[in-house]
């Protein structure tokens, strides 16, 4: 008999893996290159996995240069700040990345029938989680290393203690976030896991990007310790000092405070893991077995038409969308925003830091007597708001199911404007009207007055324009393109090719302001941008369908 | 070789598996019939280790489905209806981690391999070169159907397996799984496509709502309820009575 029949652990033939290194090997490929590449070839994937992560370290390693500025500082200053951005760069990268590794519908079909236990496939995926972590946080902190062996105080000892702290803080994060999954798992039913594993992981990137905006301006308001002083009380709610704390110990210095906070970080890192890996990790099987368990419809408690179509078909909504597939297309997009997992996660925490970077700002300047309050911190924030439909329209582009898309083009449509339309309108009732609710709210709390809220009207006036402004680049036709090729995307080039005019829209709006010609300029800017948007609107509505690939 | 003892599963206050049981011994190809939602999948998940039964046993190969999973697994192939695969890898990529999944060695995987890819007529070369996310949907078939029988497993499950294959691929898959059938290999064959698993099973179970409704040879089912096909069988026991004429008017309010 061929020993291929036999299902001996050690027959002649060639090397065998073992399933945990096919598993760690199988779960880095598929992080680096997606999990899903319908349409790509293989020359369009990266080459090799060293590419890729020395492109994605390098661009770390330069990130990490800003350590340089904190030279002359005190060294539990640099470690603080090396550990709070550290802390913030894994929690958005464990965040957006745990929920997809751990949790992939369709690996349950794939991987749930092999003889691997659910204890090794998850040891594996978090395994190559906390390596790549290790990778971007030595990369991030590589400068940091330099300036802490440079700074007064540091040395090797400071080197090797961030080293130790650095791998420590990673394994934290990466508890952290698998204990938030294991408890959402543990929580609810089956119906509504996926929904809230979404909302973990979005809430998660939110909270990440949120401690990397804030932080970094306590930081360096005074060059100080005081919003994270070694000696006050709150340093407790503030895991990156604990880390600090533990280079403080190992670089030599003793005091009585640092040296609980290090064994408040040890002990909060062990009994962390020890939730994750061993109190709930028996759970885990269990999830994936949920996930890909059908689900059965709750029926609907009415008859009644839902809210959105009702608005959908009255005015001011049917003025804007006069054409009934725009008005399918804006259904279909709220869908996709409301319901789509994937979506909901490249969007939400892309559009955070346009809602966050503002409200910091302000919160920044609070106090301030240097009229940044008096209205220009609020038009500064109201250019921000641009970005977001830009960013909203540009990520409804790509979906899993794009093929689905084919169905666009074999209706009898002339070109893809309509759905363009229904697309960039939903972009702006569902994104972009609530960031600036919620901004305009945060202001007028502030300044306790609406005197200034005008001056969020030029950036309101734009935001049509600014809508129109992926589609110049593409059709960008919603959800009809692969996710792989979002990565890939020149998306962040094409926005901070937008922030300049944003920004300097909101500079001339507050000159006007300031030289009482405000009315003037929305008039002038009114004129110019609808009759931009004219030309927009006839460019697009002879556009033809874009050659499919 | 499979044996179900009451095994039942449900979500909610749905019941999906009702206490089904029956035997199927080694060697037999067993078609596993039941109209849309009856619960054949939910069996087929739950036989393979993929979903846990609320209640009830079952054992494979002598290994029980609850105490040993991990040897039930290795003694199963599963080809799933979704045709599930990672597409970002290239097909060769795939099936060679699917091999050391089982302990096969790498370079015995290969050879196997390039046995499989003549069979199902796929170059080397497409399987090198290409992501699967980019293959057709029937070479994807052919590549989940290798994965599920690269190391041999006794008992097959194959859910809707011809779904995407073109017509030889088709004939060589039926002609495989009779022959496998007659080397002591025990298959389990869900599928739609009735007349098939007239033509290739030797017994069939009908499952509706998660019940059994009936089990035994298709001839002698046939003949027994006077039903002419396994067609006519089917729709008989399943509600689908009338539905030649539903059709029919159907069709009609497609007038202009």
């Amino acid at each position: 008999m061929n020993f291929f029949f036999q299902t001996s652990s050690s027959p002649p033939g060639g090397s065998i893996k073992s399933p945990q290194q096919t598993l760690r090997r199988l779960f880095l490929m598929l992080f680096l290159r997606g999990h899903s590449s319908r349409g790509l070839q293989l020359k369009k994937v990266p080459g090799s996995i060293g590419q890729k992560l020395a492109i994605s370290l390098t661009m770390y390693v330069l990130f990490g240069c800003v350590a340089f500025a904190f030279v002359r500082l005190p060294i539990f200053t640099l470690a603080v700040y090396l550990h709070a951005t550290t802390f913030a760069f894994l929690g958005m990268f464990l965040a957006s990345s745990m929920g997809e590794v751990l949790f992939n519908k369709e690996e349950a079909d794939i991987l749930l029938h092999r003889p691997i236990s659910p204890g090794i496939l998850l040891r594996a995926k978090i395994r190559v989680l906390f390596e790549v972590s290790l990778w971007m946080a030595g990369a991030f902190n590589l400068a940091g290393f330099v300036a802490g062996f440079m700074a007064a105080g540091g040395g090797w000892r400071f080197v090797l203690a961030h080293i130790f702290s650095i791998g420590l803080e990673a394994a934290f994060c990466a508890g952290c976030v698998v204990t938030a999954y294991q408890l959402c798992l543990r929580w609810c039913g089956r119906e509504r896991l996926e929904g809230l594993i979404t909302t973990a992981q979005v809430m998660l990137s939110i909270g990440a990007v949120l401690a990397s905006q804030i932080l970094p301006q306590l930081l360096m308001r005074d060059h100080t310790m005081i919003a994270i002083d070694a000696q006050s009380w709150c340093v407790v709610l503030f895991p990156p000092a604990w880390f600090a704390s533990l280079d403080n110990v190992i670089s030599g210095q003793l005091d009585g405070r640092s040296l609980w906070l290090s064994v408040l970080a040890i002990s909060a890192t062990v009994v962390v893991l020890w939730i994750a890996f061993v109190r709930l990790a028996s759970e885990y099987g269990t999830g994936m077995q949920r996930l890909g368990e059908a689900v059965a419809m709750r029926p609907r408690k009415s008859s009644r038409r839902r809210w959105i179509d009702r608005a959908i078909n009255a005015p001011p909504l049917r003025w804007c969308l006069p054409d009934p597939v725009a008005r399918a297309s804006f259904l279909l997009t709220a869908a996709y925003l409301v319901r789509d997992r994937d979506v909901k996660l490249r969007i939400y925490p892309a559009i955070a830091p346009m809602m966050i970077m503002p409200i910091a700002m302000l919160l920044q300047a609070h106090g301030r007597d240097d009229g940044f309050m008096d209205g220009y911190g609020l038009a500064l924030s109201g250019s921000m708001l641009g970005l977001v439909p830009m960013m909203g329209v540009s990520s409804l582009q790509y979906s899993q199911q794009w093929p689905a898309s084919e169905v666009f083009r074999t209706a009898p449509l002339k070109g893809p404007k309509p759905l363009c339309d229904g697309a960039r309108w939903a972009t702006l009732c569902f994104l972009t009207f609530p960031v600036i609710a919620v901004l305009a709210a945060v202001f007028s709390i502030m300044q306790r007055s609406l005197s200034h809220l005008p001056l969020l009207l030029p950036s309101l006036i734009a935001l049509p324009v600014f809508a129109f402004i992926p589609h110049i680049g593409g059709a960008c036709i919603p959800l009809s393109r692969p996710i792989e090729e979002a990565k890939g995307a020149n998306q962040g080039l094409a926005i901070f090719g937008a922030i300049i005019p944003s920004f300097a829209l909101s500079g001339l709006a507050f000159f006007a302001w300031a030289a009482d010609w405000f009315l003037w300029f929305l008039l002038i800017e009114s004129i110019v941008m609808v009759s931009l948007y004219a030309v927009l609107h006839l460019w697009l509505a002879n556009r033809k369908w874009p050659k499919s690939e | 070789m499979v044996r179900l003892d009451r095994l039942s599963k449900s979500f909610g206050a749905q019941q999906a598996v009702d206490a089904l049981s029956f035997e199927i011994p080694a060697g037999q190809i067993v078609g596993f019939l039941g109209p849309n939602g009856a619960g054949k999948t939910t069996t087929l998940k739950m036989l393979t280790g993929m979903l846990e039964p609320t209640s009830g046993t079952a054992s494979i190969c002598g290994f029980d489905l609850k105490t040993d999973p991990i040897e039930v697994k290795r003694h199963v192939g599963f080809v799933p209806e979704s045709g599930a695969v990672f597409e970002s890898l290239t097909g060769l990529e795939y099936l060679e981690m699917v091999a050391s999944l089982y302990g096969i060695p790498q370079q015995a995987a290969r050879d196997r391999i390039r046995q499989f890819i003549a069979f199902f007529d796929l170059s080397f070369e497409t399987l090198t070169e290409k992501l699967l996310g980019a293959y057709s949907k029937g070479m994807r078939r052919k590549v989940v159907i290798t994965a599920a029988l690269l190391h041999n497993p006794p008992v097959v499950f194959f859910d809707e397996p011809l779904d995407g294959l073109d017509a030889n691929a088709a004939v060589g898959f039926k002609t495989l799984i009779q022959t496998l059938a007659r080397e002591g290999k025990t298959i389990v064959y869900s599928s739609h496509i009735l007349d098939v698993v007239e033509r290739v099973c030797h017994r069939v179970l009908i499952i509706d709502k998660g019940k059994l409704l009936l089990d035994g040879k298709p001839d002698e089912l046939v003949a027994a309820h006077n039903a002419g096909t396994l067609e006519g069988l089917f729709t008989q026991l399943t509600g689908g009575g009338g539905i030649e004429r539903r059709a029919e008017d159907f069709a009609r309010t497609f007038r202009p």
